[in-house]
């Protein structure tokens, strides 16, 4: 993996009041890859997802130690906007959670309270975040139907375009396709693996096979600790430790 | 994950297919040299062996990450069981190219015995099969695969008739012992080859049909009323 790291994490721990959720994390997270979180419930995997554009400052008792760097910028520096580090860094939920208003408004959201005003440049964005977000063929005709009244595949790719629509470099997924049917898992799987063309996307999967098939890098977390972490086909043909391997062969504990 | 799925089980099919091509140019140069007594003609056969034996160790490689990462079932899981056989069968058949080309030195001055003990007809038969089983798995052809399954018995008849003669030969003049035996052995090794091109069908068919045909003969014979063993 001798690529340059988007995101890098150094000696990072976060305590939520006296509890220790991660302990000691070294990491780096490659630009334009797909890398998945994999572990236990517990195991500080989506804490650590948000400690990647400080959701986690929004939850009382949280402290942190350590670094976490975006293109070598210390993202938990006091001179950091958190507002333009969440742009630079957009998430997406588990669960779908489109505002209660049109697909357009839903997508041209972000962007509107940026300063865009222009019409035709927001209907571009609108578009193109759209297209991204491969929802465009859908919805094209129906831009004013609101965004609630989409199924729930649609509402997941619909707050993917949502968060596309302010430019961001990195996407953070939690989740995202679990309350999803098989169709619509593939469609955002799919989506996902045309986005890291452009984007670095940081996964957290309760799904195994999920992680397998649509990531590059895998990190296996146990019990606030980085165990294991490669490129994903040494991971699910011959990882190092054995803790790993027990977990992804289902035999853990 | 159908398109990065998709994609993975075509870079398995093109590396199958490199090295189908491979050990079709293979086993054309060992017989062209065969037949012309031009050593020449396999130089490289050596080296290029080496070549399969890439191909045959990163097949194995694709099998095993697409199993791992992807789980495939129904058809998707019988394509990948078979690339992995294919791919076993496929590799001695690059070592079998090897062996005749390694041969002919020793028989390129018995023209006459080659062309009389039909030799040259066997392996142009194997190699027919080779090449008709390679296309039956690229195109999905049962029909070319089950073809390629009759046509091993028309080797195996050449290959009783080569024998006989070849002893014939022996009996009548000891002087020619030594190159008989060695056309015995390359009469084995063409055997071989089309054993391998059947195999190879088989595989086809368990790949497009779901169905295990590999012993079917023998099981019938064995046991007419069942060709499987008890579950």
């Amino acid at each position: 993996m001798n690529e340059s790291a988007k995101i890098s994490v150094k000696d990072f721990n976060l305590f939520y009041g006296k509890k220790k959720a991660l302990n000691n994390i070294n990491i780096d997270i490659f630009e334009k890859r797909v890398t998945a979180l994999i572990g236990p419930s517990g195991c500080g995997k989506s804490t650590f997802l948000r400690s990647l554009n400080r959701m986690n400052d929004l939850i009382k008792d949280v402290t942190i130690s350590g670094e976490v760097l975006i293109d070598n910028l210390p993202i938990y520096s006091k001179d950091i906007d958190v507002v333009e580090l969440r742009k630079k860094v957009g998430m997406i939920f588990q669960k779908s959670n489109p505002f209660p208003k049109s697909i357009y408004e839903n997508v041209a959201y972000g962007p509107k309270i940026n300063g865009i005003k222009n019409k035709n440049e927001l209907d571009e964005i609108v578009e193109q975040s759209l297209i991204r977000a491969a929802l465009w063929e859908e919805v094209k005709d129906d831009m004013n139907k609101n965004g609630l009244a989409l199924s729930g595949g649609q509402q997941q790719r619909l707050c993917i375009a949502r968060a596309l629509a302010v430019n961001p470099e990195i996407l953070l997924m939690d989740e995202p396709a679990s309350a999803l049917d098989p169709i619509s898992t593939t469609k955002v799987e799919d989506l996902i693996f045309e986005l890291k063309k452009n984007y670095t996307i940081v996964i957290v999967t309760h799904n195994m096979q999920q992680a397998a098939r649509v990531s590059d890098t895998t990190a296996f977390f146990y019990m606030g600790e980085l165990i294991e972490y490669s490129d994903t086909k040494k991971m699910f043909t011959s990882p190092d430790k054995k803790q790993t391997e027990d977990y992804i062969r289902g035999r853990f504990g | 994950m159908q398109e990065h799925f998709n994609q993975e089980i075509e870079d398995l099919k093109t590396s199958l297919i490199k090295m189908a091509s491979l050990v079709d140019e293979q086993t054309g140069k060992a017989f062209a040299a065969l037949e012309t007594g031009k050593i020449e003609l396999c130089e490289n056969i050596k080296r290029k062996d080496l070549e399969i034996d890439s191909y045959d160790n990163l097949i194995q490689i694709q099998c095993e990450n697409i199993l791992a990462l992807f789980q495939p079932v129904a058809v998707d899981l019988r394509f990948v069981i078979s690339a992995l056989m294919i791919n076993n069968q496929l590799e001695r058949c690059g070592d079998i190219a090897v062996n005749i080309a390694q041969r002919v030195k020793k028989t390129r001055d018995f023209h006459n015995l080659i062309a009389d003990s039909q030799i040259t007809e066997m392996g142009n038969n194997a190699r027919k099969m080779l090449s008709n089983v390679i296309d039956s798995f690229i195109h999905n052809d049962l029909q070319l695969a089950k073809q390629v399954i009759e046509n091993d018995e028309v080797v195996d008849q050449l290959n009783k008739k080569s024998f006989k003669f070849l002893v014939a030969k022996m009996k009548e003049n000891p002087e020619l012992i030594e190159p008989c035996s060695h056309l015995i052995v390359l009469t084995r090794h063409i055997e071989r080859l089309a054993d391998h091109a059947t195999n190879i069908a088989e595989n086809v068919v368990f790949y497009i049909e779901a169905k295990v045909i590999a012993h079917e003969k023998k099981l019938s014979r064995f046991n007419p009323d069942s060709n499987s063993v008890e579950s």
